[in-house]
């Protein structure tokens, strides 16, 4: 009878999630509601997680609770500590979760939603939440080793030396490309950047509060935090309507570039507890707060999706917000939210520390993952309930713009200055034209959803506050990434040199410190300044290039779950990780090459420089040079993951063959002391 | 017998939240679990359990759990 009713339940979970499939797919010039969208991602989510997480958790990895976890065996009540499974899950969502899969399916929309979101529910279950569980599995079995030692002792030392190098100028790349889009979000706005520049005297204080004052009171500190957030928020209002201090708060790219670069090295170089862990702690709870709110408004006013299904720009390959076609674009424009290779990182860091049980591996890892997929969908919806003339005059620089004008045209996405201006108005910025790197277009969505939403309940509707909301939680958590990601960048840096120079690894030492943080600054800085000074608007050649070493770094990952299944003895399962990993290595060697080689001068960097080689403009030169280091990047990305997985096929073959004992680095079983099912 | 080598900074800490209900304190500790926030308390509790007195004062396990803070990646 019980069997019965659950073929009945997923039997009508199934059909749910293909009929919304079918409207979405089916639909052409109609009107489509976001319900269809959110119904047809919930239920491919539910699906996966039954049936395809619990064959991963039971017959590929044989998680077993009667084995004891890191967590118990070496409990020390800080780093290692057994933790309940919805906490557990809420704290590796906190950590997995950022600017990624808010940003990526936004600027993924000029496809039209369809792409994007296939992408998002397909990519997720077999793919990005399969790598964080693998990982995650992984790493719970080696007493929580890192990425980059279990590539060292489980592929090769050159593939751990590899992997370790790939992830850091995946770092470098990565921060670059998140600063690029605070810097288009705060440039000529004074309400955003007042309120952001306050999170720093904040911090500060919570920093005291928290470390000198009274000592780990975390929570109290983020109230207040919190309050004078708002404040700042509020106050951003009046300080832009100000004519001196609206002015001291108005600020080209170059400069709010500048002022980034300058913040990083400070943040980096500062002890942690007085920038970076209030910083985080208050992003922490912003985070969850607006994705929740998000979420419910979605579900409250179920906005219509103005972006047809698929834009003309998804097979011609002309589209003004990025250049490429539809493969591979799309599959590296959204990376969070799919698969995402820093999650790698995430799962084999404090998470698999932290696991109570074997088998709640497969809740936080898989299901923490759909989770971050679920978030993306938001975006996506956020993004095509714009009208689509308002979404292409935001995401779009004035150069590509004046390209695609025609295309644009004819799709019937136009959108009157006199529109602009009144939108612009209404959310309180001098202009929205032009303002890529989808941060802003986001905010416009969220900030329509949630004075909907606020509609609907009876209250006011405060596009501006909203709209500098929304500015304010990306800008946040994008801040705290980089905080967090130099830092790490410079500790990465100073084992490396520590390898040569043993004083140099000192982590306290501080010409160490500042040698490190300024080498690491002065890398993203270099590629954020390029971004910003780009006439294509930087996003157009530094988004894809985070999209494919984000990608590559999850071939990094799946080449070492691989292996590891492999010498399990688990080789038929092999596929679960392989399969994907096949899929990201076409994807992102395809986008690579193209990024390089293609003959278009929009999407080839070798194209792009030869096309300025003959120009008189006086940035010439040097957006030549970016060009060819870009290509250098691009290269030096896809040929450390081709050793990587060269070395990988050969231990494969190797193992495979019976040439060589095949050897896993598992922590010995120890009996759990918790009693199984408890 | 372990309690009686407890340092004195500890055994204050260790008191301090006596007057909170455990509804309150359950609460809590899953809110600074899930931010990742320090929970002395919690240390305290395993060390009890451990059979070993503390060997942190709190201002010293908030500055250890901060600095291995630090070390955490945060994603994109």
């Amino acid at each position: 009878m019980k069997r019965l009713a659950s073929v009945f339940l997923w039997g009508g979970v199934s059909v749910l999630g293909a009929a919304a499939f079918g409207v979405l797919a089916l639909s052409r010039g109609e009107t489509v509601n976001a319900a269809w969208l959110l119904t047809a991602a919930v239920c491919t989510y539910a699906v996966g997680y039954r049936f395809y997480g619990r064959f991963l958790a039971t017959r590929v990895f044989g998680l077993d609770d009667r084995r004891a976890t890191p967590a118990e065996r070496c409990n020390n009540g800080r780093d290692f500590v057994p933790t309940n499974k919805w906490v557990l899950y809420g704290h590796h969502f906190a950590a997995i979760a950022g600017a990624g899969p808010l940003v990526g399916p936004v600027l993924a929309a000029q496809f039209g939603f369809l792409p994007g979101t296939l992408w998002l529910v397909i990519g997720v279950v077999l793919g990005g939440a399969v790598q964080d569980f693998t990982i995650l599995f992984c790493s719970l079995r080696r007493n929580g080793k890192s990425l980059g030692q279990m590539a060292k002792e489980e592929v090769n030392p050159a593939a751990g030396a590899t992997a370790m190098l790939a992830v850091l100028f995946i770092m470098i790349i990565l921060l670059a490309v998140l600063a690029l889009i605070v810097v288009n979000a705060l440039k000529a706005s004074p309400w955003g950047l007042f309120t952001i520049a306050c999170t720093i005297p904040i911090a500060l204080l919570m920093g005291w509060w928290m470390k000198s004052w009274r000592p780990g009171r975390v929570g109290e500190a983020s109230a207040v935090g919190a309050i004078l957030l708002i404040a700042a928020l509020v106050g951003g209002g009046v300080v832009a309507g100000h004519p001196t201090l609206g002015a001291a708060f108005t600020h080209t790219g170059p400069a709010i570039t500048w002022m980034m670069i300058g913040y990083g090295f400070v943040a980096s170089v500062l002890p942690v507890w007085m920038l970076l862990a209030p910083r985080d702690y208050l992003s922490t709870f912003l985070k969850i707060t607006t994705i929740f709110v998000l979420a419910v408004a979605i579900l409250v006013i179920l906005p219509p999706l103005r972006m047809p299904a698929l834009t003309p720009f998804a097979s011609g390959g002309e589209g003004p917000v990025f250049a490429g076609k539809l493969f591979p674009f799309a599959f590296i424009t959204i990376a969070c939210g799919a698969i995402s290779g820093f999650h790698a990182l995430v799962s084999s860091g404090t998470t698999p520390k932290m696991i109570a049980r074997e088998s709640d591996a497969r809740f936080i890892g898989y299901g923490g993952m759909l989770m971050e997929s679920f978030v993306g969908v938001m975006a996506m919806i956020a993004a095509c309930t714009l009208d689509p003339g308002v979404y292409f005059a935001m995401n779009t620089t004035p150069a590509a713009l004046a390209q695609a004008s025609q295309a644009l045209s004819q799709a019937g996405f136009v959108v009157s200055p006199d529109a602009m201006h009144a939108l612009a108005a209404r959310m309180g910025e001098t202009t929205l034209v032009a303002r890529s790197g989808g941060a802003p277009s986001l905010a416009v969505g969220m900030a329509q959803i949630f004075a909907g939403a606020t509609s609907v309940l009876g209250g006011k509707t405060l596009d501006a506050l909203w709209y500098h909301f929304a500015i304010m939680f990306e800008a946040l958590f994008i801040l705290t990434t980089i905080d967090a990601g130099t830092r790490v960048g410079r500790f990465m840096l100073q084992e490396i040199v520590g390898h040569v120079w043993p004083r140099f690894a000192e982590t306290s030492w501080y010409p160490s410190v500042i040698a490190s943080s300024a080498v690491i600054v002065a890398g993203w800085g270099y590629f954020l300044y390029q971004g910003v000074v780009d006439p294509l608007g930087g996003i157009n050649s530094l988004w894809p290039l985070f999209g494919i070493s984000n990608q590559l770094l999850a071939a990094v990952a799946l080449c070492v779950g691989t292996t590891i299944l492999i010498k399990m003895g688990h080789a038929r399962f092999a596929w679960v990780a392989a399969g994907p990993l096949a899929w990201l290595v076409t994807v992102t060697m395809t986008a690579g090459w193209q990024k390089v080689f293609s003959a278009d001068p929009r999407l080839g960097f070798l194209a792009h420089a030869a096309a300025l080689a003959g120009s008189t403009t006086p940035d010439a030169g040097r957006l030549i040079f970016y060009d060819r280091l870009n290509t250098f990047m691009a290269l030096l990305f896809m040929a450390v993951v081709t050793v990587l997985i060269v070395t990988s096929l050969r231990e494969w073959w190797l193992v495979l063959s019976r040439r060589k004992v095949a050897v896993v680095h598992e922590a010995p079983y120890v009996e759990s002391a918790y009693a199984v099912g408890d | 017998m372990w309690r009686a080598r407890m340092r004195s900074e500890t055994k204050t800490a260790a008191g301090r939240h006596g007057g909170t209900p455990p509804v309150v304190q359950r609460l809590l500790r899953i809110v600074r679990r899930i931010i990742g926030a320090p929970d002395y308390q919690a240390y305290l509790e395993h060390c009890g359990t451990a059979g070993h007195p503390p060997r942190l004062t709190e201002r010293e396990y908030v500055d250890q759990f901060f600095e291995s803070k630090g070390k955490g990646v945060r994603c994109c």
